[in-house]
C-alpha cells in the first residue's frame, strides 16, 4: 500500500532522513519507534508532502504520491500531526468539517460525524465548543476524528499518546486498533515504544535518520537490540 | 447637531470598516500589511468616476463593476507580487516591500496617465433626510447601509460557509490546513477577491464623499489604524475599531477643529497601543504560535 523507497530529506545542511525505505500493507498497524530527533516527524511530514524529499520515491497503491499536501490527502493519505495542532479558533464541529474539506457528499459527511461521536462520545458533548477549550485527551480524540473525517485509506499518526495520562494512552491505542479493524491502515510514530509495538503488525526502529531494525511488532519488542538501541540513543543525547 | 455628527461619524467609520476588513482579511492569512490595498481602492474610485461621470451608467451597475475591478486587481497583485514570494517562503518584510512597490507603481501610473487632478463625482445620492430633528445626508445613510450589508454578508460567509471555515483554518495553521486537503493558493485568491470587493465599495463611497485623486489611497492609513485598534486579523475588531475612529474624527472635527482631525486619530492610535497593543479583539501571540 504505502512504499517509501530510499528517501533522503535535508534541513539545510542537516541530513535528517537517510536512505529510509519502509512499507505498510493493507489494514496493518505499522509503527516507527525512536527517540527525540531521530527523524520520525520529519518522515511523516515528508510523506504528507509538507517537507520535500531530496531523493527517493514515495508511492501509494502503486502510484507515486503528488507533491502538494492537499493532493496527497485526495489520494487517501492523511496525517494527524504531532501535538494535535487543532484549529483552536474553530469549534469541534468545524474542526471535523475542516477534516472533510475535500469531500462533497454532504449526507455521508453527516453520517461520518455521527460515527465519530459513537467512536468518541465526549466529542458530542463538546460539539459547539472551541477546540482550544478541550482537554489534552479530548483534543487527541478530536485530532484523530478530524483525520478520519477525510475517509483516509492510510492514517498517519504522529505521537498519538504524547502528553496524555496513562489511562488515556490505553484509550487512544484501543481506538487505533478499532480504526484499523474498520479497514484503515495505520502508520504511526511513537516514543512510547512498548505500547505501540504491542499493537503493531510491523515496526521499524529509526535512529538518527536511519532505519536500524525492523520486524513484526512482537519481534522488535522482544529483540534485545531494541533496548540496546534505545540505551545507545540515550547515551548519545546526554 | 450631535446626531448629525454621530451619523456622519458612523458613515465614515463604515467606509473605514470596509477597508479595515479588507486589510484584516489579508493580514489574517498572510500575516503582512498589504500597503498596495490603498492604491487599489483609489483605482476603484477612479473607475467609479469613469462609470458614473463619463459613461453615465446606473449607480448599482457601477458599484458591482467596481467590486469586480477591485477583486481583479487584488488577485492580480497576489499572483504577480506575493505568490512568487510565498513560493520562496520569504519573510514578512519582503511582502511589505513588494506591497509598497505595487503601491508606488499604481499611484504613478495614475499620475502618468490621468494626471494629478481631483475628479468630482456627478451629483448622486445628494440631499438630506430629516431624522430626529437632524438633517442626515443621504450619502451617509447609503454608506452605512452598504457597509452593513457588505460586512454582514462577509461575516456570514466566513462563519457559516465551507470556504469560510477553510479561511479560518488557514489563518490559524497554514501547514495543517494543507494536510487537511485545503489548497492554500485557492484560499489566498479567495481572500484577495473578498478584500478587493470591499475595496470596490469603499473606493466608490470615498470618491462620492471626497472626490477621486491619485493619492487618495493614503486614506487607508485610517483603515490601518482601525484594524490595529480592533486587533489585526480580527474582523469584528476591524469594524468596531473603524466605527470608533469615524466617531473620534467627526466629533473632533465638529467640536474642536477639523484642521487637527488627524492629530486626534493618530493620538488615539498611540494611546490604544499603549493600553492594549494587541487591539480590542486581537489574538494573543501565544495563540498564533
Amino acid at each position: 500500500m504505502l512504499k517509501v523507497d530510499n528517501v533522503n530529506v535535508f534541513y539545510g545542511h542537516i541530513h535528517a532522513i537517510r536512505d529510509v525505505s519502509i512499507e505498510a500493507k493493507d489494514s496493518q498497524i505499522v509503527s516507527i519507534v525512536g527517540a527525540n530527533g531521530a527523524g520520525k516527524s520529519t518522515l511523516m511530514m515528508t510523506i504528507a508532502g509538507v517537507l520535500k524529499k531530496s531523493s527517493g520515491s514515495i508511492s501509494f497503491d502503486g502510484e507515486l504520491l503528488p507533491a502538494e499536501p492537499h493532493k496527497i490527502l485526495a489520494k487517501g493519505v492523511c496525517l494527524v500531526p504531532e501535538r494535535r495542532r487543532l484549529y483552536a479558533n474553530l469549534t469541534v464541529r468545524e474542526n471535523l468539517l475542516a477534516g472533510a474539506y475535500l469531500r462533497k457528499d454532504k449526507a455521508a459527511i453527516q453520517e461520518d460525524m455521527e460515527e465519530m461521536f459513537s467512536l468518541f462520545p465526549i466529542l458530542k458533548q463538546r460539539f459547539k465548543q472551541y477546540a482550544g477549550t478541550l482537554s489534552g485527551g479530548e483534543q487527541q480524540m478530536l485530532a484523530i476524528a478530524r483525520g478520519l473525517m477525510s475517509r483516509p485509506k492510510l492514517l498517519m499518526l504522529d505521537e498519538p499518546s504524547l502528553g496524555l495520562a496513562p489511562m488515556l494512552v490505553q484509550q487512544v491505542f484501543d481506538t487505533i486498533c478499532n480504526v484499523r479493524d474498520r479497514g484503515t491502515t495505520i502508520f504511526m510514530t511513537e516514543q512510547n515504544a512498548s505500547d505501540a509495538l504491542a499493537i503493531s503488525d510491523y515496526a521499524y526502529v529509526l535512529e538518527t535518520g536511519r532505519i536500524t531494525l525492523s520486524g513484526s511488532g512482537k519481534e522488535v519488542l522482544e529483540n534485545p537490540e531494541v533496548q540496546k538501541a534505545y540505551l545507545g540513543i540515550k547515551q548519545e543525547q546526554s | 447637531m450631535l446626531i448629525q455628527t454621530v451619523v456622519t461619524g458612523i458613515a465614515i467609520g463604515g467606509i473605514y470598516a470596509l477597508m479595515a476588513v479588507g486589510y484584516s482579511l489579508i493580514f489574517s492569512i498572510l500575516n503582512f500589511s498589504n500597503f498596495a490595498y490603498g492604491p487599489i481602492i483609489m483605482l476603484c474610485s477612479f473607475f467609479g468616476y469613469f462609470g458614473l461621470g463619463i459613461l453615465k451608467l446606473p449607480f448599482w451597475l457601477v458599484l458591482i463593476l467596481s467590486m469586480l475591478v477591485g477583486a481583479f486587481l487584488c488577485c492580480l497583485s497576489e499572483i504577480l507580487a506575493y505568490r512568487p514570494l510565498r513560493k520562496r517562503k520569504a519573510k514578512t518584510l519582503y511582502f511589505m516591500i513588494s506591497a509598497m512597490g505595487i503601491s508606488i507603481l499604481l499611484e504613478n501610473m495614475v499620475y502618468a496617465t490621468v494626471g494629478a487632478h481631483f475628479y468630482n463625482y456627478p451629483q448622486i445620492l445628494q440631499g438630506t433626510v430629516k431624522l430626529l430633528a437632524a438633517d442626515i445626508g443621504v450619502l451617509d445613510l447609503f454608506a452605512i447601509i452598504f457597509s452593513c450589508i457588505a460586512i454582514g454578508a462577509l461575516h456570514f460567509f466566513i462563519n457559516h460557509s465551507k470556504p469560510g471555515i477553510a479561511i479560518r483554518a488557514v489563518s490559524y495553521d497554514t501547514v495543517v490546513s494543507q494536510i487537511n486537503g485545503i489548497n492554500i493558493n485557492a484560499i489566498v485568491i479567495l481572500v484577495f477577491c473578498l478584500a478587493g470587493m470591499m475595496a470596490g465599495i469603499a473606493g466608490m463611497f470615498l470618491g462620492m464623499k471626497y472626490m477621486a485623486y491619485p493619492t487618495m489611497g493614503w486614506i487607508t492609513n485610517k483603515a490601518y489604524i482601525s484594524a490595529v485598534i480592533g486587533g489585526m486579523g480580527s474582523l469584528p475588531g476591524a469594524v468596531v475599531g473603524a466605527i470608533i475612529l469615524g466617531l473620534v474624527e467627526s466629533l473632533s472635527s465638529v467640536y474642536i477643529s477639523s484642521a487637527i482631525r488627524d492629530v486626534f486619530s493618530f493620538s488615539f492610535l498611540i494611546i490604544m497601543l499603549f493600553i492594549k497593543p494587541s487591539g480590542l479583539f486581537g489574538k494573543t501571540l501565544e495563540e498564533k504560535v
